[in-house]
């Protein structure tokens, strides 16, 4: 027989424990064949479990409650408990009966409380699947990055040399396994249509490093890692299943990659989670046995290592520096001043929206406690109505503490509602957020956002949190009451403690709105900032169409040319193409490279190497980007192989290089065995290319005819949207070369937007928060005031009669509003700019004291907040004096 | 009618159980495969309410808990098994024949062929 289910054994605690004891078993056998039939027969376990849960807990509080009845001989402390026990059912009872009478009122305070929590909720969700779930790796805290440190430029991630690599992983005293990864892309032929699939290039460790098992085959031997070994590669288990329909036989089967035969071994598990989900192809990183010894000066790896048993974070960085430090000594040329950094895999991956996700979670709160304070209001409210109900239970003899506690019960229910009506939101909420970071966006842990037991328990604690917070206020003021007094004038009297509260909860509603605008203000601005910045390049609906020629068939440097050259002609003849140009490096896309370079007449300054990004264009790629040539020419179809060598440097890499002279006319080549001398023959305005709000580096760009590039991406500029295009351009990729695979088409625009969509996210989010605190302020105000201006109709009627004027009596009422909201608006300023000042990594060109954005906030909160008073103020003119001084 | 005076109406899910218990003793599970079986899945006996209903057909001393017989599916653990008492037949039988009063009363009304 089957288990009986966790979850079912804590349900059975319903029951008093010697229930337990007697039929517990039999209940959880009885559950669990149930549960049996309900899966045989897709009746809905959901359904069931809910049925179950529901009787398990019914009947188990019945029995509670018939159980001591007939079993003798408890002592006291059953009884008090079973007092306790009986008292509370009572209070839900007569709590719901209370909320079932004001209909209105209750489903204001579960709305706003929904809200609030489900806000909260679909945050946590965010927290819990991004910053609080471990990676999917066996004791994933001792996984380490290792990257090459450069103190001269203040980098510490720099990816690593493969000669570095090799002595490092033999240097090393502190890990028990090191392994390196680079990544690529093959195209795969002779299984329906070729496809192109990215590939993970990886030392053999790698799988150590992870400590994955393959679900089927197995992972590499170190012998397999040495070049011209026969060629083997590791499935993704999502290509096993996507592009192999699951063959269970798909170990040791021959697939042409790149044109060459290669052997599948072994496939990963569905479990395995890699930062970067994409990757279908895993294949051993031959670093040993190539033609020439592996390089010092080219950077391409990126390192991990696992940290063995024992050693500290701190160890291991020391025992890096000192390898690090070996090695410059033995090579003072190409390791001068670098050295290694060990940092753990999960904050690499974590800290980049740490910030961010601590900022939303805490611009939540601030929501959720505007709606306690809502309905914490609202309550008061009620309990002025109630005072006199109160005293009655007083008179006959409720202790305080008896009433207080049927207060914080009812707040406890309003709660629970609320908290379960957030989870619905929240549901809600987490689907509308996954739609704001698009696919093609990476975040760890973004595919884990969802409502899983730990969101809910969160979402459970703070609902009761809520309900104590909010039914904290109302008990205490019910309870405290002179009794006699209530019950002399019918529970009618405003009291001044009262209104002294009430204004503090008008003035913290105000501080806290304001200090989440804000919040919102200052993340709007940095966002409109970003998108303020000068691209380089018109950000438009130009298609851009990436074509990656595989080196197995294209043997020569012409047939590359040749393929991209009638590959741009084809593009150029379609129909509303303006222009077409291409490039080895598409701005934003994340692609790079970079390499050292001499000017010549300049010498080399210590610690500061001269490097610059290479970028192989065609001749019409600077227009039809829209990149301006802002001195000397751009690429001509004459800057052929046969011609002089040229290259054009953007302004950034004019101004580092030639700091007092025009670059035109000089020579600069790459550093290298066969590189030649280019003349610069032009200046190109600068380009963002690692983001919009990232600085610009060098850049030098050479051309295509020149220079060689496996890879281009061309961007086909029209005159309508070019996404329109994809189909056709595709038809043209297939006309040029039917064996290459269907290559990745996005616009300009696309691809802009998709730098930004995380920044967006955060933009969208906490704006949203702040109008939703807005509205919640907003309401709350109008229901304080409201009920203060109400309070004092009396009062009003009397100096009407006594020659008042409505505008005077309006304006003392705006007056105190204007007070009320001035003091709020300072605080929650204040708070504001200091809570910013401690986000302020999240923020770009605004800072935390803008003026536009405080001005905003406090004009638009105070009109708000007037107008809030306003309302009820106008009501209470129209007041009949008459019927005012009854009201006393 | 005299009689039901003295054995009052017992709610559905107790005439069920008894008529479950009233050809051999059952444990729990015994009664709610019975149950389910001879309602044709209509009516779905839970596991809380099922012994929270057991033990007060105990209380009122319709059913009495008796040892598992030996050979019993015992399925790890030891089920409880319940035999209904002379005054459990009584109620059951009571109720059938009332339900079988209204089933000739539809009868002869025509709602039901004879």
């Amino acid at each position: 027989m089957r288990r009986v289910p966790w979850f079912y054994r804590v349900l059975l605690h319903a029951f008093p424990a010697d229930a337990r004891r007697e039929v517990g078993h039999d209940m959880g056998a009885m559950f669990t064949r149930q549960l049996q039939e309900a899966h045989a027969h897709r009746f809905g376990a959901a359904k069931l479990w809910l049925r179950a849960s529901v009787d398990a807990i019914v009947n188990g509080i019945g029995e509670r409650f018939n159980r001591p009845r007939r079993v003798q001989g408890h002592g006291a402390g059953v009884k008090r408990w079973r007092w306790w026990m009986h008292a509370f059912v009572q209070d839900v009872r007569y709590a719901l009966r209370v909320m079932a009478r004001q209909p209105g009122v209750t489903l204001v305070a579960v709305v706003t409380l929904a809200l609030g929590i489900g806000a909260n909720t679909a945050i946590f969700s965010a927290v819990n699947a991004i910053l609080l779930r471990p990676l999917p790796y066996d004791d994933p805290h001792r996984v380490m990055m290792v990257w090459e440190k450069r103190q001269a430029e203040g980098v510490n991630d720099n990816v690593v040399s493969p000669a570095d690599f090799l002595d490092w992983a033999r240097m090393n005293t502190t890990f028990e396994s090191m392994a390196a990864m680079t990544s690529t892309a093959v195209d795969l032929t002779g299984n329906g249509e070729p496809v192109r699939l990215s590939t993970a290039l990886v030392s053999p460790p790698f799988f150590d490093v992870l400590r994955i098992r393959p679900q089927l085959g197995r992972f590499f031997r170190s012998d397999e890692a040495i070049a011209g070994k026969p060629r083997v590669v590791v499935l993704s288990h999502q290509a096993w299943t996507s592009r192999f329909g699951s063959d269970p036989n798909i170990v040791g089967r021959s697939l042409t990659l790149n044109g060459t035969a290669v052997e599948v071994i072994g496939v990963l598990p569905a479990s395995f989670e890699f930062p970067d989900d994409s990757l279908d192809l895993w294949a051993p990183l031959a670093l040993e046995g190539t033609p020439q010894p592996p390089t010092r000066t080219s950077h391409q790896l990126t390192v991990f290592a696992r940290l063995k048993p024992g050693v500290t974070l701190e160890q291991a960085r020391a025992d890096m520096e000192r390898v690090g430090q070996t090695l410059q000594q033995q090579y003072p040329e190409a390791n001068r001043n670098h050295s290694a950094w060990v940092i753990p895999l999960e904050d690499r991956l974590k800290t980049p929206v740490r910030s961010s996700l601590l900022m939303l979670l805490g611009a939540v709160a601030f929501v959720l406690l505007i709606a306690c304070v809502n309905v914490a209001n609202v309550l008061l409210a009620k309990a002025a109505g109630r005072r006199r109900e109160m005293a009655v239970r007083s008179a006959v003899g409720a202790g305080r503490a008896r009433l207080a506690g049927q207060m914080l019960t009812e707040s406890l229910v309003l709660a629970i509602f609320g908290g379960a009506a957030g989870v619905a939101v929240a549901w809600w909420g987490i689907a509308a957020m996954k739609q704001l970071i698009p696919d093609s966006v990476p975040v760890v842990g973004l595919s884990h956002l969802r409502l899983e037991p730990r969101v809910l328990a969160f979402t459970a604690a703070v609902s009761v949190a809520t309900g104590l917070l909010f039914g904290m206020l109302p008990a205490w003021q019910l309870a405290g009451q002179d009794v006699n007094a209530s019950l002399k004038d019918g529970g009618r009297s405003p009291g001044g403690v009262r209104r002294r509260l009430r204004v503090a909860l008008v003035v913290s509603e105000i501080a806290l709105a304001s200090l989440l605008l804000v919040a919102a203000g200052l993340t709007l601005r940095s966002f409109q900032a970003v998108l303020n910045q000068p691209a380089g390049f018109r950000i438009d609906k130009s298609l851009t169409v990436t074509v990656l020629l595989p080196g197995a068939r294209y043997k020569t440097q012409a047939a590359f040319l040749n393929a991209f050259e009638s590959l741009e002609e084809r593009f150029a003849s379609l129909p509303g193409v303006r222009l077409v140009g291409a490039t080895s490096h598409l701005p934003l896309s994340t692609r790079d490279s970079r390499q050292g370079v001499t000017v010549e007449g300049r010498d080399p300054v210590p610690d500061s190497p001269t490097r610059a990004h290479p970028r192989m264009v065609t001749p019409n790629y600077f227009k039809a980007m829209g990149i301006t040539v802002i001195a000397g020419r751009g690429f001509a179809p004459a800057d052929g192989p046969e011609s002089p060598r040229v290259a054009i440097v953007n302004e950034t890499m004019a101004k580092r290089y030639w700091p007092n002279a025009s670059p035109i006319g000089k020579r600069v080549k790459f550093n290298g065995n066969g590189e030649e001398w280019m003349e610069v023959v032009g200046v190109i305005a600068d380009v963002k290319h690692w983001g919009l709000e990232a600085p610009v580096n060098p850049e030098l760009y050479r051309p295509l005819r020149q220079a060689f590039s496996p890879l281009m991406t061309f961007v086909v500029n029209t005159e309508g949207d070019g996404a329109q295009l994809a189909a056709a351009a595709r038809e043209q990729v297939r006309a040029v070369d039917p064996n290459l695979p269907l290559s990745r088409m996005q616009t300009v625009a696309d691809v802009a937007a998709a730098s930004v969509a995380t920044r967006r996210a955060g933009m969208l989010l906490t704006a949203a928060f702040g109008v939703l605190a807005l509205v919640l302020a907003a309401a709350g105000i109008h229901g304080v005031m409201s009920h203060l201006v109400a309070l004092r109709t009396a009062e009003i009627g009397v100096r009407m009669t006594l020659g008042a004027s409505p505008t005077r009596m309006m304006a003392h009422i705006l007056q105190e509003g204007a007070v009320q909201a001035t003091i709020g608006l300072a605080i929650g300023l204040t708070g504001g700019v200091l809570l910013m000042h401690a986000f302020r990594t999240i923020l770009f060109g605004v800072e935390p004291a803008d003026p536009f954005t405080l001005i905003a906030v406090a004009a638009g909160l105070f009109i708000t907040a007037l107008a809030a008073c306003a309302i009820p103020a106008r009501r209470a003119m129209r007041v009949d004096p008459v019927t005012a001084l009854r009201a006393m | 009618m005299a009689r039901h005076a003295v054995i009052p109406a017992i709610p559905p899910h107790w005439f069920q159980i008894l008529l479950a218990l009233a050809d051999q003793d059952r444990h729990g599970l015994g009664i709610m495969n019975d149950v389910l079986e001879r309602t044709d899945g209509s009516m779905k006996l839970w596991p809380g309410m099922l012994y929270r209903n057991l033990s007060k057909l105990v209380d009122a001393g319709l059913v009495t808990e008796v040892d598992a017989p030996p050979g019993a599916e015992t399925g790890g653990g030891r089920p409880r098994f319940y035999r209904i008492t002379a005054l459990g037949r009584r109620a059951c039988a009571a109720e059938a024949e009332r339900l079988a009063g209204f089933v000739e009363a539809a009868r002869r009304k025509k709602l039901l062929k004879a």
